[in-house]
């Protein structure tokens, strides 16, 4: 229930990180799929009920039978795991192996709604969220699916190439990785707070300021093997 | 190794892996437009590129290297993967195999579900249906007042309309039972996962309301115009619902009697079977719903075509049931799952 991270072995041996969505980020998505389809809804009556008289209206019948059970079924299958709420949220459905939802996936997950709206409110699609590891619901479960956080874009830059300077002392394994994560960040942070930063390392660099950073980009380069 | 050795190694088959999923691996209409321009990773090749890309985010990871690297790696493998293991796309041989073969062969599967759904839903029907007859005051315990009326304005033998609806249009008939039924059809399914009890409510629910329907009807001497309706659509229409129900049940029992599997792996099992059910029961109501709205509601057709139709319908629907992919060598390759 805390833990929302998940890994899965893929058969090729590495790990999938896979970021389980919790009840508020659907709900949202939820509710953002269930505007989009009261519009659809109100357009449709403007464009066929109105002036197109009873056959029109059975025409409205029959989508707004398609809108209720296949709207998302349709999303989910076509858009790779996604329907317009999902998508506004960053959110997706996927198989719970990491794949993409099939077909029979998306529409099993959608028809046990019935269930997990009971008895009111998804009262029992939320007890099973919190309670399930994975966040799932039941229909989630049975479809043997589950919605993530798609993973987004990291906008991450190569470390600054510098004259690589070799650290006057030996570095651990954790020291070295927060010296190249620096390397690659600070690029991006303004100079005071790289400086800031890099003040952090004075044990290391000896100096403060422009300067210290200047070093520490210099030894990330060394550490990258940049010589 | 250096991370920077590292990638320069390495760089050159990360880019061809990643143009590989960009340009034929998102859309397989471009990949198919594409084919004969593709110079890059032949599609064969994929897999193995793909464990390549697996193995060397490992390293990566084993190394420490920096999240630039790992990160890119990782999402790379995580394109990847879900393009090798996606399921296979929905082809409509396959879905006309499914409907001719493998839904019967999913009923019969659970045929001791489905009689005990049959059950629910008919002992009720005959109890009522009967009970009426011998004491017709009851049908007015099961309706309002209104609703008998209505019911019997809607069969009048002597009316020169249309049977069963007041006025509208078939087209507006069609849609309205298609909404009404696939949706009963579907909750008599899913609410079976609690436990079953949904199920069994609807299925005695319904089992009621139409024996008293017909008994009413038939006690006041409008039973001619019901039964003429009725005779088309009933077939795929009830057993469409008592599979439903069946399927529903089937899931309820998954729930309290997992068996050999764990509760979980056992819902999950029941669930797949169950929602492949309601695909076949929502083929039937769509059909059903086509025969209610274009052909039951004709008024004038003599009776006996009504009849032979509906005998028709019920033995085709029997026949497909019980013998439909029984000497196929199609075999559901989630049959066995």
């Amino acid at each position: 229930m805390l833990d929302t991270y998940r890994q899965v072995v893929t058969p090729e041996g590495v790990a999938l990180h896979l970021r389980a969505a919790g009840p508020v980020p659907r709900a949202l998505a939820y509710l953002v799929d269930l505007l989009a389809r009261a519009a659809i809804y109100v357009a449709l009556v403007q464009l066929l009920a109105i002036p197109f008289g009873k056959a029109g209206g059975a025409l409205l019948m029959l989508v707004s039978f398609g809108l209720t059970w296949f709207y998302p079924v349709l999303f989910e299958a076509l858009m790779q795991g996604r329907t317009p709420g999902k998508w506004a949220l960053g959110l997706r459905v996927v198989s719970a192996d990491g794949a993409p939802v099939g077909w029979m996936a998306a529409f099993a997950r959608n028809l046990l709604r019935v269930v997990d709206a009971l008895p009111l409110f998804y009262a029992v699609g939320l007890t099973t969220c919190l309670i399930d590891p994975w966040g799932r619901r039941l229909g989630d479960m049975v479809a043997r699916t589950l919605v993530v956080h798609a993973p987004r874009q990291t906008l991450l830059h190569e470390a600054a190439v510098a004259p690589a300077v070799a650290p006057d002392q030996l570095l651990l394994p954790h020291e070295q990785a927060a010296v190249v994560a620096f390397a690659e960040r600070g690029p991006g942070l303004t100079a005071a707070r790289q400086a800031e930063l890099a003040d952090l390392a004075e044990p290391l660099v000896h100096v403060r300021g422009q300067a210290a950073a200047a070093r520490l980009y210099g030894i990330a380069n060394w550490l990258l093997g940049r010589r | 190794m250096k991370q920077e050795r590292f990638v320069e190694r390495h760089q050159a088959e990360w880019r061809e892996f990643e143009q590989w999923l960009e340009r034929r691996g998102d859309s397989a209409r471009n990949a198919r437009s594409t084919r004969r321009e593709w110079r890059g990773i032949r599609d064969d090749e994929l897999p193995a590129r793909h464990r390549r890309l697996c193995q060397q985010l490992a390293l990566a990871r084993r190394r420490g290297y920096s999240a630039v690297v790992t990160d890119r790696l990782q999402q790379l493998m995580q394109r990847g993967h879900s393009m090798l293991y996606r399921t296979k796309p929905a082809h409509p041989r396959r879905a006309v195999e499914f409907l001719l073969a493998g839904f019967p062969r999913l009923v019969r599967a659970e045929w001791r579900c489905m009689l005990a759904a049959a059950l629910l839903f008919v002992i009720p029907l005959v109890t009522i249906f009967v009970a009426i007859q011998v004491k017709p005051d009851l049908a007015s315990g099961l309706f309002p007042p209104q609703m008998l009326a209505q019911f019997e304005e809607m069969y009048d033998p002597s009316g020169k309309r249309d049977l069963g609806r007041t006025q509208e249009d078939d087209l507006e008939m069609f849609a309205h039972y298609i909404g009404n039924n696939v949706g009963i059809g579907f909750q008599t399914f899913a609410t079976g996962l609690v436990a079953g009890v949904g199920t069994v409510f609807v299925l005695i629910f319904n089992g009621i309301m139409i024996g008293g329907v017909a008994g009413h009807l038939q006690a006041v001497g409008h039973g001619d115009p019901f039964w003429r309706f009725v005779a088309g659509h009933s077939a795929p229409e009830l057993t469409a619902i008592v599979i439903a129900g069946g399927a529903g049940l089937r899931m309820g029992l998954s729930l309290i009697a997992p068996g050999q599997r764990r509760r979980v792996d056992s819902l999950i099992h029941g669930g797949r079977r169950g929602a492949k059910i309601c695909i076949g029961v929502f083929a039937m109501l769509v059909f059903a719903a086509f025969v209610e709205a274009f052909w039951s509601s004709i008024g004038w057709m003599p009776a006996s075509i009504k009849y032979a139709v509906g005998a028709l319908l019920w033995s085709l629907t029997a026949l497909w049931l019980l013998r439909g992919g029984r000497n196929a060598a199609y075999q559901d390759d989630e049959d066995a799952a």
